[in-house]
C-alpha cells in the first residue's frame, strides 16, 4: 500500500504536476478532461490507464500525439476495462516472479469509458472485471449520450432528452426510458467500493478516488460529465451545469461500501428545482412546451423519490 | 511533428512515447516545465488556432484560490507554489470556464476577442462598482 | 512460493489439447486469459489444473467471453509479459475484432486455435472455417497435423512471435477432436530444455516500465494508417520467414524434429500431389504411399506455415508437377477455396503447366476417408495423362446427394 497524497485544500491540490496534457482535441469546455485531471492528480503513484473508444480516447491519442504522461492503452469500444484487468494480472504475475522492472512502484490501474462504452456495449466486460474483483478502478465519464459520434442515445440517456436516435419531434418528446442505475448494478457485484462523483465537487472526487485507489479490489465510479456539445449549453457554463446536476439531486453524490453500506457524501444547502437543471440544456428545450410540462413534474417526483430512497438506505445502514 | 514519415521510419505498433529517454521518477513529482517531452506529446502541440475569444488575466484582483486551475479542461492555468501565474496560450481553447468560476469581484479573468491587446484591456479593467449584482 | 517442475517420461500419452497445455506450462506463461469452448476447453482446463497444483506461477484469468479473453491477453501483453490463450470456432468469431487489434499493436500472444466449424448450423466438429476467417488478421499461423506438432509448435510460436524484430501474435492450429482429443505417444522436451528453447520473455514498450511511459493502441487516420499497416505487412513478408527458419533449425537441434514452411512427402519425383492441412495430411501420406505401389507417383504437401504464406516454397515444389489437388476444409461461400486461391497465386506468372483442381471436403467433421483420397489421386493421374482437367475445377467430396462441382 502506498502513501496517500495529502491534499488539504485547493491551493495544495494546485501544486500537482499534471500527467494529462493540453492540446488534446476535446471540445472547449469539455468536462471529461476536468474529471480526468482531478482523478490523475489525486495520486502520486504510477498509473496504468485505459480508455475505451469514445471522446476521451479519440481526442487524446491520435497519431502523432498522445496527451498521456502515464502508461496508457486503448483496444476497442467495449474492452477498456478488460485491457486494464489484463495489465493488472500481468503486474501480479511479474511481481510473483520477481520480474518487475521497478518493484518499488505501486501502480494504480484505472480504466475510463464513456456511458456508451460502459452502460451499453462494454457492460458485460465491466461486469466481468468487477466480478473477478481485479485491483482496478473503472470510471464512467457519464455524459448520457454517444457524444463522440454525434449524439445518439445510450442506455444512460434520461427520459425526455432529445438525442439523434431518439429525437424530439411533433409527436415525440425524445428518449422514452429513464437511464439505468449503474452504480447500484455495479455495487451489486459486492465490490469493495462504488461511488458517484461530479467534477464541481473536486474534494469529494479526490477523497473517493483516493479511497478507491487504496482499497484492495475492484472499484466502480460514475462521474457526471456535462457535455457542452450534446447537452447544448455554452462551453463556459460547464461547471454551472455540474453544479445544477448535483444541487438539483439529479446526480446525487454518494458511495457504497462493500456493495451495501451507502453514504451520502454531499447534501446541497439549497436544493435547486429540477426544472432549472432541465432549462439550462437545449436537449430538454421541448419539455417546456405546454403538452410536455407534465414530464418536468414527473422528473421532479422521480428525483425526489430517488433522494428519499438514498436517505433511507443510508439510515438503514444495510 | 511536421514530417510525415514513411512506413519504415517509425517504431512498430500502434504506440507513442510520452517522453524522450528514461524518466527517473514518476512524472507526478516532476513539474511540466522540467520534463523532457517527446515530439509525440501533445504538450509540444498547439490548439491556439481553435480560439475565437481569449482569457486575459489581471493579477491585481487574483486571490490564488485555484478554481481556474482545477476546472480548466485544457491544463492551461499555470500555477506555481500555490500561486496563479498565467495562462498557457498554446493549450487554451478559449472556453471561458476559468472566467465563470473566478470568484473575485471584479473577476481577475475576463474573456476578450482573440485580437484584443492584453495591456489595454487590463488598463481598462472593470471595477467592482461596474459589476452587476 | 516457487512452482514445481514436472519430471516427464520420454514418451507421454497426450492428446493435442493436453500437449498444448503442457507447452504453455513449460513456456512459463505469465498470463493466461481464457474462456472455455469446445473443443479447445481442455487446454484451458489443463492449464488451470497446473495452476491449482502449483506447476505454474503465472496468473490465470477466467473471463466472461472470448472477446474479453483476447482483450485481457492484449492488456497483459502490452503490460509486458508472456501471454497465451485458446479458443475455437464461435469463440474465435467473437474475439475476431481483438485479433486485428493485437496484431496491429504488435503484441506477441500465442493462441491455440482448435479448429471447428462455424455455425449455422451449429456444429462442434472439425473444419477449417475458423482458421480461414482470421487468415488476414495479421497473425502468424502455424498448423499442427497431430498432437506432437501441436506441442512443438506452441514452443516455437513463443520464440518467433516474441522476437523483437517480429512482435506479432501467433495462432497454432490443430484439428478439433481429431487432434485435440486423440491421445498419441509424444516425445516432450524436459521442462528445462523447453524453457531454455523458448527463452526468457524480453519486454518491449511495456506499460509496466514506468521509466518509459507509452500510449498503446493510438488512432491513425488517413494520413498515418496506411503506413502502419504497410509496415506490418512488410515485416511479415520480409522478416518473419527467416525468423521462423531460425526457430525451426534450433528446435531441430534440441529435439531432432525438423519443421518446414511446407511439409513435403514423397515429392522428389512426384507427378501428382495433394495439398492440404491438419490431420488430412497424415491420411494423404498413407494413401500416397499406397498409390506408389499402384504405380502412381503420388506426393503430399502439408501447409505448416499458413501465414505468412509460403508462396516461393509452393511454386518451387509444385511447378514441375503434372496435376495437383488442393483440399479446402471450409465452405467457400461463392468462391474457390482459400487454400486453392493461395496455391494458384503461388503458381501464376511461372511457366508451370501444372493442372490445378480444388476439393471441398470434411465440413463439420465429416471424415475424409482413404477411399476419398484413392479416388482423388486416381482422378489426378487421369488429368495428368490427359494433359487437361477432366473434371470441373471445384468439386465437393464426401457429401451426400447429386455430385457437386463448379467453376
Amino acid at each position: 500500500m502506498s502513501e496517500i497524497k495529502k491534499i488539504k485544500n485547493l491551493k495544495e491540490f494546485s501544486t500537482s504536476a499534471d500527467r494529462f496534457e493540453g492540446a488534446h482535441l476535446l471540445c472547449p469546455g469539455c468536462a471529461h478532461s476536468i474529471i480526468v485531471r482531478e482523478v490523475l492528480n489525486a495520486t502520486n503513484d504510477d498509473l496504468v490507464l485505459a480508455a475505451s473508444t469514445g471522446c476521451l480516447e479519440v481526442c487524446t491519442a491520435v497519431y502523432p500525439y498522445t496527451s498521456w504522461d502515464a502508461s496508457w492503452i486503448h483496444i476497442g469500444f467495449e474492452n477498456g476495462s478488460t485491457a486494464v484487468s489484463g495489465a493488472e494480472a500481468m503486474y501480479k504475475a511479474l511481481k510473483t516472479k520477481g520480474r518487475l522492472k521497478q518493484p518499488d512502484r505501486n501502480p494504480k490501474f484505472v480504466a475510463f469509458g464513456g456511458d456508451g462504452s460502459s452502460y451499453d456495449i462494454g457492460f458485460q466486460w465491466i461486469s466481468g472485471c468487477m466480478e473477478r474483483n481485479h485491483n482496478m478502478m473503472y470510471i464512467v465519464l457519464d455524459n448520457e449520450v454517444y457524444a463522440n459520434t454525434g449524439g445518439q442515445r445510450s442506455s444512460s440517456t434520461p427520459i425526455g432528452a432529445s438525442a439523434t436516435t431518439t429525437p424530439a419531434g411533433s409527436v415525440s418528446y425524445g428518449e422514452k426510458r429513464n437511464k439505468k442505475d449503474m452504480v447500484a448494478i455495479m455495487a451489486s457485484h459486492n465490490i469493495p467500493y462504488s461511488a458517484q462523483v461530479a467534477p464541481n465537487k473536486w474534494k469529494d472526487m479526490v477523497k473517493k478516488i483516493q479511497h478507491g485507489m487504496n482499497v484492495e479490489g475492484a472499484v466502480f465510479i460514475n462521474a457526471v460529465s456535462p457535455c457542452t456539445t450534446e447537452w447544448k449549453f455554452d462551453p463556459k457554463d460547464t461547471m454551472h451545469l455540474a453544479d445544477l446536476s448535483t444541487d438539483s439531486l439529479v446526480f446525487p453524490l454518494y458511495e457504497i461500501i462493500d456493495g451495501h453500506e451507502l453514504n451520502i457524501t454531499y447534501r446541497p444547502k439549497n436544493i435547486v428545482p429540477v426544472e432549472e437543471y432541465l432549462a439550462a440544456q437545449g436537449r430538454f428545450k421541448h419539455l417546456f412546451k405546454d403538452e410536455y410540462k407534465y414530464l418536468i413534474k414527473e422528473w421532479q417526483t422521480r428525483v425526489d423519490a430517488n433522494w428519499a430512497y438514498l436517505q433511507r438506505r443510508e439510515e438503514a445502514r444495510v | 511533428m511536421s514530417k510525415q514519415q514513411g512506413w519504415d521510419e517509425f517504431e512498430i505498433g500502434a504506440m507513442l512515447r510520452s517522453f524522450d529517454g528514461k524518466i527517473d521518477e514518476c512524472p507526478a513529482f516532476t513539474p511540466q516545465r522540467d520534463r523532457n517531452y517527446s515530439q509525440n506529446s501533445s504538450h509540444v502541440a498547439s490548439v491556439a488556432d481553435w480560439r475565437l475569444i481569449k482569457p486575459v488575466y489581471n493579477k491585481d484582483y487574483c486571490i490564488d484560490c485555484q478554481f481556474c486551475w482545477v476546472y480548466c479542461p485544457d491544463v492551461s492555468i499555470i500555477s506555481r507554489d500555490k500561486k496563479m501565474i498565467g495562462i498557457d496560450m498554446d493549450h487554451c481553447k478559449g472556453c471561458g470556464v476559468c472566467v465563470e468560476v473566478c470568484p473575485t469581484n471584479p473577476k481577475s479573468l475576463l474573456m476578450f476577442p482573440e485580437q484584443a491587446d492584453e495591456e489595454t484591456e487590463i488598463a481598462s479593467w472593470p471595477t467592482k462598482d461596474e459589476k452587476e449584482e | 512460493m516457487a512452482f514445481d517442475k514436472l519430471e516427464l517420461n520420454e514418451i507421454e500419452v497426450w492428446d493435442g489439447n493436453h500437449a498444448a497445455a503442457q507447452a504453455l506450462r513449460q513456456a512459463q506463461v505469465d498470463v493466461v486469459s481464457a474462456y472455455p469452448i469446445t473443443p479447445s476447453t481442455a487446454v484451458v482446463e489443463g492449464y488451470a489444473k497446473f495452476k491449482a497444483d502449483n506447476l505454474v506461477e503465472g496468473e490465470v484469468v477466467m473471463v466472461e467471453s472470448e472477446h474479453a479473453a483476447m482483450s485481457g491477453c492484449i492488456g497483459a501483453a502490452a503490460a509486458g509479459g508472456r501471454v497465451a490463450t485458446a479458443t475455437a470456432s464461435q469463440g474465435l468469431a467473437l474475439m475476431a475484432e481483438t485479433l486485428y487489434q493485437a496484431s496491429g499493436m504488435r503484441l506477441p500472444i500465442v493462441l491455440n486455435l482448435v479448429n471447428r466449424a462455424l455455425a449455422a448450423p451449429l456444429n462442434v466438429n472439425c473444419d477449417h472455417s475458423d482458421m480461414y476467417m482470421v487468415r488476414d488478421s495479421g497473425w502468424i499461423q502455424f498448423d499442427a497435423f497431430n498432437a506432437q506438432e501441436a506441442y512443438d509448435l506452441n514452443l516455437i510460436a513463443f520464440k518467433v512471435g516474441e522476437d523483437h524484430d517480429v512482435r506479432l501474435p501467433v495462432v497454432v492450429n490443430q484439428d478439433g477432436f481429431l487432434t485435440s482429443h486423440t491421445a498419441q505417444g509424444l516425445h516432450p522436451l524436459s521442462d528445462d530444455d523447453a524453457y531454455n528453447f523458448v527463452g526468457e520473455y524480453k519486454p518491449m514498450n511495456d506499460m509496466l516500465d514506468f521509466e518509459h511511459p507509452v500510449s498503446h493502441g493510438i488512432q491513425t487516420e488517413e494520413d498515418w494508417h496506411f503506413e502502419h499497416k504497410a509496415r506490418q505487412h512488410a515485416d511479415t513478408m520480409n522478416i518473419v520467414p527467416a525468423k521462423i527458419d531460425e526457430a525451426f533449425a534450433e528446435f531441430e537441434r534440441i529435439s531432432g524434429r525438423k519443421y518446414n514452411h511446407i511439409e513435403k512427402y514423397d515429392m522428389d519425383d512426384a507427378e501428382v500431389c495433394v495439398v492440404c492441412m491438419g490431420t488430412s495430411v497424415e491420411t494423404a501420406r498413407e494413401v500416397a504411399k499406397e498409390m506408389r505401389e499402384k504405380g502412381i507417383k503420388a506426393g503430399v504437401i502439408g501447409i505448416r506455415v499458413f501465414r505468412p504464406f509460403p508462396f516461393a516454397d509452393i511454386s518451387e515444389a509444385l511447378k514441375d508437377l503434372k496435376a495437383v489437388a488442393v483440399l479446402d476444409r471450409s465452405a467457400p461461400g461463392g468462391a474457390a477455396g482459400a487454400l486453392f486461391n493461395e496455391i494458384a497465386g503461388s503458381l501464376i506468372n511461372t511457366d508451370t503447366k501444372v493442372l490445378l483442381s480444388g476439393y471441398i471436403y470434411g465440413l463439420g467433421g465429416r471424415d475424409l476417408t482413404k477411399k476419398h483420397l484413392v479416388d482423388l489421386y486416381t482422378e489426378l493421374q487421369a488429368n495428368a495423362d490427359a494433359g487437361k482437367l477432366l473434371t470441373q475445377q471445384q468439386q465437393f467430396i464426401g457429401v451426400r446427394g447429386p455430385k457437386l462441382a463448379f467453376l
